[in-house]
């Protein structure tokens, strides 16, 4: 194996003019034939639409489907996009939407009201792990070819949200009870997926749809998404400039993605810290004690920690709001100062004189270095920690109300209603243990209908009880990157690990 | 020869029932709540439990495992749960991956190991030290820290190949080489260390044969001797070494392929068994039995070329 | 499957004899790749034992204040990513990456001793049984069952080490099966059998005793790779983080690799270090063990017997009239040595000089290791490894064979000199049919076609007396007769018409009746050709038989030489004298045509019966 310098560059450039497409040096490429290539740490569990899941997958979704409403980058607000005008009754529990009438299939199927209300009740009767957030929804109806008609059982702040998202995406009807829709989707979306270059769950090659109706918007003819499970191989496909931009889990290669020339987009996605679900003590009395949770919020070096474990790519924060949440007050994250003193001092207010004993579970999804400085400093203020591996049954084990409290990361939904949903409300799925405070249900009830100044105070007081109550032990908010080289641009989506698909493009 | 073939088929047969038997067993004691896994941290309770009766796991072990047997024994090895893509259709599409890393690397070992250790064997001298440093640095280092340095200096450093991805030859012979060059090397290493030592030795053994004497004896000169008939005799140990070998580098494609981001049998087989994606575990236990057994036969049946003597019958 | 489970293994040495061994350890620390491993070992072993005295902090304190710090003051090798001593984690982690490789080296040996013992010795339904066990786990990918191993068990280090040791035990299983089949109907087993030693006894004593140095041999490899396949699985992110380990010390370096590039050196190093230190040892064990016993193949002619040399005498030459005809080989003074250890050079063959005229058979003889089958070797300058012509010449046709050139040499091979060999069987190549290796030199050496070769050859099966020529033509080696190969040997050697032709025993190692027809077929095939011969043979029947030139070797030298019926007629150094008379006392009570019974002494036998057509 032995090359000449002249032979090689031959060598090399000839891979190049054969593979071209692929690489990242697009700036060659005319305007005529683009191409993107990203680089993800999940695939599609599925492209079945009424299956589908959101979050690190919603890109793939977004290039094959269309959901009814398009998501703002803000997170929050609405855009119309198969959906051109809808409107809430009175009480907000009935939703008229009119749709567009020139959308059609891949597959030549047209869309109507019809096709919209199957995939929404398909939706709700499947199993997508999105599922519980439409369990609001009673029935859709075809008013007409254009009109669908929602009708909701309880009125649900974030409803609109959630049709621009999984439970909104269309697929054609007739692929339904196709054999291979999990890995074949039919949609009306931008691009198609050629299932011919596709290795599913590693790489996946999407194509311009070319009877895309809202033309405009596509950027791209080709579309690669890569998925790389460890956090090295992300590094190394983007220092080989193999990639144009990708969604980084692993921040410790932040430097060296940076040094290769790519632009770091961050946001404040996730909070990280301790979820204290057995606020109620049935596991583990202490954990019911109000003093041990505030304890465990006060024994925590959170700046070391941030320091150390997120490798100073985070904000400091006690609360599970957002920043900009008008839940969110400035003077909470003055509450639970790094106090260890205290925090013994607590303990043994609460009856605990020879110290508190628990048991965490720990898994290789989060940085190795997190565990042992947990313990030290838990331990320091007679907390004993026994951990405990579970592998990769951390989610179901916490589900499955296994341990009353866990090291964990969850994202913070940029709509409120979204976030009281899935992290605080008593069927929340993050409220593991279901645990019911009068107070929180009542000022869940009151943000539920309430508009203006009397929600967002509701809103406030809310966070501020669960602080006082400590229901977590929020350390900081991490910083999540979305990685750009110089030919790409993109504008984040607050709440979501990706970005929009549309709102990655080419720079001029 | 024939019953010899369809006799060795057969043995491979219940073997392979044993394997997939183990395997179901193995999986589903260590499964866990595999729904809950499948649906990830945002799905309540409710849609878990549905999720599990889609796929049946509420069902007895037997009749979950009954099933699946009934099913292969009809060529339908069910769908990966984590990623709805038939199995066969998932093992298909990476095997060619992985057999061309493992061929590769073959073939790799068996060029450098068949030079180095003949010229070991009959030079002796320094080229028998370049052997056995070769061989040592083989044996002592793991092979994802060489994977690591040769991207860093080839792909990274360099940039002569692609740090990761796979690249099909059909579609790009130079861009397939370019995926392919450093995986290889690095999944050969280790071969190279244990086949070349192996040559050396059988070599040398041959070379004290009587019949290489009276060989040379004929006229016929030294090296054509050595070419021809101990090399022919020597192939024989060194075979049965490869073929012990080659589920060795089966394994090891796992961590070559996770070092390479490569789409092969081993990446699939690292995340399926962590997963308990159990259709496509069961799938790669299929496969990777059905490879190691014909691959043995093919040796064996090449040693019955090799070696007259113990040709079947 | 079957045969996977015992095939050959690299690692598989000559079992060593009892005295070899005693001496073996000792020599062993005489080696000083050897000692250098084992002190390495050592080494790592005591700071494995001793780490709770040695490591200046408790491994898995984390100071959070102190993460990545460089080395020096309190932490010599600086701290890690969750601020834990480097030090102490290494000499930790010897503790616990060397416990694990333990683990997983005891698993395999129990049940891979255990197996091979038990399926070797006993056989039928043991053997099946394990050997179809044996060959489960090898078709089972490591990696794979491990992975799924720790999803059922958890991420322990234990665990997944026990494991791992089940899987490596087909290494032990088929080295132990493989040397316990081959002792199983050995003698001395089959005597303690009958002096009523119990299986177990027999095990213990015969039986483990051959395999106890390649065991300890295959576990420096096994405790290597089982070391090696522990990081490899922490390196997955599989590994218990509980436990510090080298593996997660590299682990963890990765992770660390561009912001504290040290992190990684000193679990590389301590791994990388002790897998030489293991192969290294290894290797010199099984050198020292194959010094000891010897390679396999050349026990039957060492050339480097220990044998006393003798002194140089005066040598006894018979009377006689100058003999007519050309002389085709003249061998002058000539020496052959081999290497010793101590860089000397033992002489085999000492001082040698005899000539050889057409038409003329010049008999060699004396006992074994007088030297006179290396005298034939040297002539066609095929001495074994590291033999040298040390001194003399060998003229042949106007040239000195002992400073000619080997492509020189090649080019007289075969063409003007043939060799027959003693052992019929091992002197064909296995691989090859008869005909293919008739017809090989034939083209090299007459340029002929192979149409034409292969007519020669045929011609010359023929010749030889081989009944049905086309079907041993196209035969194996091993599916002809032992008289049969030494006649496709003759016919080899004459193929190329040679003017020189050296015959070493070539009825040694036949059968009684058969020897009379191949020494008849050697004689008719000199007189037709008018050839040259050395005949080496320790068998003076052999030579009353044929030769017409006789020179007696002793410790490699020629002690009397002259015409046969004069030496026969009078032998006058004691050492014929003795030969000679070791024929005729044992032979003269037997009646010729022994063929039957008395393996051991078939010359003498056979001697006897050629007495009367001895004297031409």
């Amino acid at each position: 194996m032995r090359f000449t310098k002249a032979g090689l560059a031959a060598a090399l450039a000839a891979g190049l003019a054969l593979t071209g497409c692929a690489s990242a040096g697009s700036d060659t490429q005319g305007q005529t034939s683009k191409s993107l290539t990203l680089g993800n740490v999940l695939a599609p569990a599925t492209f079945e639409a009424r299956n589908l899941n959101w979050g690190n997958q919603s890109i793939y979704f977004q290039a094959v489907y269309d959901s009814l409403l398009k998501p703002s980058p803000n997170g929050k607000d609405v855009e119309p996009h198969l959906a051109t005008k809808w409107d809430y009754n009175a009480d907000k529990t009935v939703l008229t939407v009119k749709l567009r009438d020139d959308v059609t299939f891949t597959d030549g199927t047209p869309f109507t009201a019809e096709v919209a209300a199957q995939n929404l009740l398909r939706f709700r009767d499947g199993t997508s792990p999105q599922r519980s957030k439409i369990l609001d929804l009673a029935d859709a109806t075809a008013k007409d070819k254009t009109t669908l008609e929602i009708k909701l059982k309880q009125a649900n702040p974030a409803f609109l949200i959630y049709l621009a998202q999984a439970a909104g995406m269309q697929e054609s009807p007739a692929a339904f009870d196709k054999p291979d829709v999990k890995t074949n989707p039919v949609g009306s979306g931008p691009y198609v997926l050629k299932t011919s270059d596709t290795v599913v769950g590693t790489s996946y090659k999407f194509e311009k749809n070319p009877k895309y109706w809202d033309a405009g918007s596509v950027k791209y003819d080709r579309l690669t998404i890569n998925v790389y499970n460890d956090a090295t191989s992300l590094l190394n496909a983007l220092r080989g400039k193999q990639l144009d931009a990708a969604a980084v889990g692993d921040n410790s290669i932040l430097p060296q993605v940076e040094g290769a020339g790519f632009k770091l987009n961050g946001q404040n996605l996730n909070f990280a810290g301790l979820l204290l679900f057995d606020r109620a003590g049935k596991t583990n009395p202490a954990l019911g004690n109000i003093k041990v949770r505030q304890a465990i919020n006060y024994a925590v070096d959170t700046d070391a920690m941030m320091k150390v474990v997120a490798l100073g790519r985070a904000e400091s924060t006690r609360q599970v709001f957002r920043e900009e949440s008008h839940a969110y007050d400035e003077k909470l994250n003055d509450r639970y100062n790094y106090d260890p003193a205290k925090a013994r001092e607590l303990v043994k207010e609460a009856g605990y004189p020879n110290g508190v004993e628990l048991t965490v579970p720990t898994s290789s999804a989060f940085p190795k270095q997190l565990w042992p400085l947990l313990q030290q400093q838990l331990g320091d203020v007679g907390i004993k920690v026994n951990l405990v591996d579970v592998g990769q049954n951390l989610i179901a084990d916490l589900q499955g109300q296994k341990f009353g409290l866990s090291y964990f990361t969850l994202q913070r939904d940029a709509n409120e209603w979204q976030l009281i949903s899935n992290m605080l409300s008593p069927t929340a799925t993050w409220n593991t243990f279901k645990y019911q405070d009068p107070k929180v249900d009542e000022l869940i009830e009151t943000i539920r209908t309430a508009e203006g100044d009397a929600r967002d105070k509701a809103l406030k007081e809310l966070n501020t009880y669960i602080v006082d109550q400590a229901w977590f032990a929020p350390w900081y908010s991490q910083t999540l990157y979305f990685v750009t080289n110089a030919g790409t641009n993109v504008e984040l989506n607050a709440g979501n690990a990706w970005p929009n698909l549309w709102n990655i493009t080419p720079k001029a | 020869m024939i019953t010899f073939i369809v006799r060795r088929l057969l043995t491979g047969l219940v073997l392979l029932a044993a394997i997939t038997t183990l395997g179901f067993t193995l999986l589903y004691l260590g499964g866990g709540d595999i729904a809950r896994k499948i649906l990830g941290e945002n799905a309540d309770e409710q849609t878990v439990a549905l999720k599990a009766q889609e796929l049946g796991l509420d069902r007895p072990v037997f009749a979950q495992y009954g099933d699946w047997v009934v099913n292969a024994l009809g060529g339908d090895l069910g769908a990966s749960w984590f990623s709805g893509q038939p199995v066969a259709a998932a093992i298909l599409s990476r095997l060619a991956v992985t057999l061309s890393l493992v061929t590769g690397a073959v073939v790799l070992i068996a060029i450098i190991s068949v030079t180095l250790g003949v010229l070991a064997a009959t030079k002796r001298e320094w080229i028998d030290r370049v052997a056995q440093v070769i061989a040592l640095l083989g044996f002592a280092i793991p092979n994802f820290l060489f994977a690591v340095a040769l991207v860093l200096l080839f792909a990274l450093t360099l940039g002569w190949f692609d740090p990761t991805g796979y690249v099909q030859f059909t579609t790009s012979p130079s861009g397939w080489a370019k995926t392919v060059t450093l995986p290889v090397v690095a999944l050969a290493l280790g071969g190279i260390a244990a086949i070349t030592q192996q040559v050396r030795g059988s070599v040398i053994d041959a070379l004290r044969n009587d019949y290489v004497r009276t060989l040379r004896s004929r006229g016929i000169p030294a090296r054509r001797v050595i070419l021809k008939h101990v090399l022919r005799n020597a192939a024989g140990p060194a075979l049965a070494v490869l073929a012990v070998y080659f589920v060795g580098l089966m394994g090891g494609a796992v961590i070559v392929e996770q070092v390479f981001a490569i789409p092969g049998l081993g990446q699939v087989a690292v995340q399926a068994t962590t997963q308990g994606d159990i259709p496509l575990v069961m799938g790669l236990l299929v496969a990777t039995g059905i490879i190691v057994i014909v691959f043995n036969l093919l040796v064996d049946l090449a040693q019955g070329w090799l070696n007259p003597k113990v040709r079947l019958s | 499957m079957t045969n996977l489970a015992h095939s050959t293994d690299p690692q598989i040495v000559t079992a060593p004899q009892e005295t070899a061994k005693v001496s073996l350890f000792r020599r062993i620390l005489r080696n000083p790749m050897a000692l250098g491993s084992l002190t390495f070992l050592a080494v790592a072993v005591f700071c494995a034992a001793f780490a709770q005295f040695l490591a200046p902090h408790d491994p898995n304190t984390s100071v959070i204040s102190n993460v990545l710090s460089p080395a020096g003051g309190e932490n010599p090798l600086g701290t890690d990513g969750a601020g834990r001593d480097v030090l102490s984690r290494l000499l930790y982690g010897a503790q616990f990456s060397l416990a694990g490789a333990l683990v997983a080296l005891a698993t395999a040996l129990v049940i891979g001793v255990t197996g091979g013992l038990l399926a070797g010795y006993f056989g039928k339904w043991i053997d099946t049984g394990w050997t179809w066990v044996i060959s489960l786990l090898m078709a089972l990918p490591n990696i794979i069952v491990l992975l799924a191993a720790r999803a059922v068990v958890g991420p322990s280090l234990w665990a997944a080490m026990l494991i791992f040791g089940i899987m490596l035990s087909p290494a032990f299983f088929r080295l132990v099966y493989a040397s316990v089949s081959a002792v199983r109907n050995e003698l001395y087993v089959d005597a303690a059998r009958v002096s009523g030693l119990s299986d177990s006894r027999i095990i213990a004593r015969h039986v483990l005793t051959v395999v106890r140095a390649p065991i300890v041999i295959q576990s420096a490899i096994v405790g290597g790779i089982a070391l090696a396949v522990q990081s490899g699985l922490e390196f997955l992110g599989l590994g218990d983080i509980k436990v510090p380990t080298w593996g997660a010390m590299l682990s963890d370096g990765f992770t660390n690799l561009y912001t504290a590039p040290t992190l990684i050196l000193w679990p590389a190093l301590a791994i990388g270090l002790t897998l030489i230190a293991l192969t290294l040892l290894a290797n010199s064990l099984r050198d020292e063990l194959e010094r000891s016993t010897g390679p396999r193949k050349q026990n039957r002619r060492k050339p480097t017997k220990p044998q006393p040399e003798a002194a140089a005498e005066d040598i006894v030459r018979h009377d006689e009239r100058e003999p007519e005809g050309e002389i085709v080989l003249d061998v002058s003074h000539l020496s052959v040595g081999y290497p010793t250890p101590d860089g000397g050079i033992k002489r085999v063959v000492n001082d040698v000089s005899l000539t050889v005229r057409r038409g003329e058979v010049h008999g060699l003889v004396g006992e074994s290791g007088s030297g006179k089958t290396q005298t034939a070797w040297s002539i066609l300058r095929l001495l074994p490894e590291g033999g040298k012509i040390v001194g003399g010449s060998i003229h042949f046709q106007g040239k000195d064979l002992a400073t000619l050139s080997e492509q020189e040499m090649e080019k007289l091979r075969g063409r003007k000199i043939a060799y027959i060999p003693q052992e019929p069987m091992s002197n064909l190549d296995p691989a090859f049919t008869i005909g293919s290796q008739l017809v090989e030199p034939m083209r090299i050496c007459l340029k002929i076609s192979a149409r034409e070769a292969r007519e020669r050859a045929l011609a010359l099966l023929a010749r030889v007396g081989i009944p049905n020529p086309e079907r041993t033509f196209a035969a194996y080696p091993h599916e002809v007769s032992g008289g049969m190969a030494q006649r496709v040997l003759i016919a080899g050697a004459i193929s190329c018409n040679p003017d020189l032709l050296i015959a070493d025993e070539p009825t040694t190692a036949l059968d009684v009746t058969v020897q009379a027809e191949v020494l008849d077929l050697l004689r008719d095939l000199q007189s037709e050709f008018q050839m040259a011969v050395i005949l080496v043979t320790h068998n003076f029947g052999v030579v009353a038989d044929l030769c017409d030139r006789v020179s007696v070797m002793r410790l490699g030298r020629i002690v009397e030489t002259g015409p046969t019926r004069s030496i026969f007629a009078d032998p006058r150094h004691p050492y014929t004298q003795e030969l000679l008379g070791a024929i005729l006392s044992e032979a003269e009570p037997r009646g010729p045509l022994v063929t039957a019974g008395a393996p051991g002494q078939p010359v003498s036998t056979r001697s006897a019966s050629n007495q009367k057509g001895a004297v031409q």
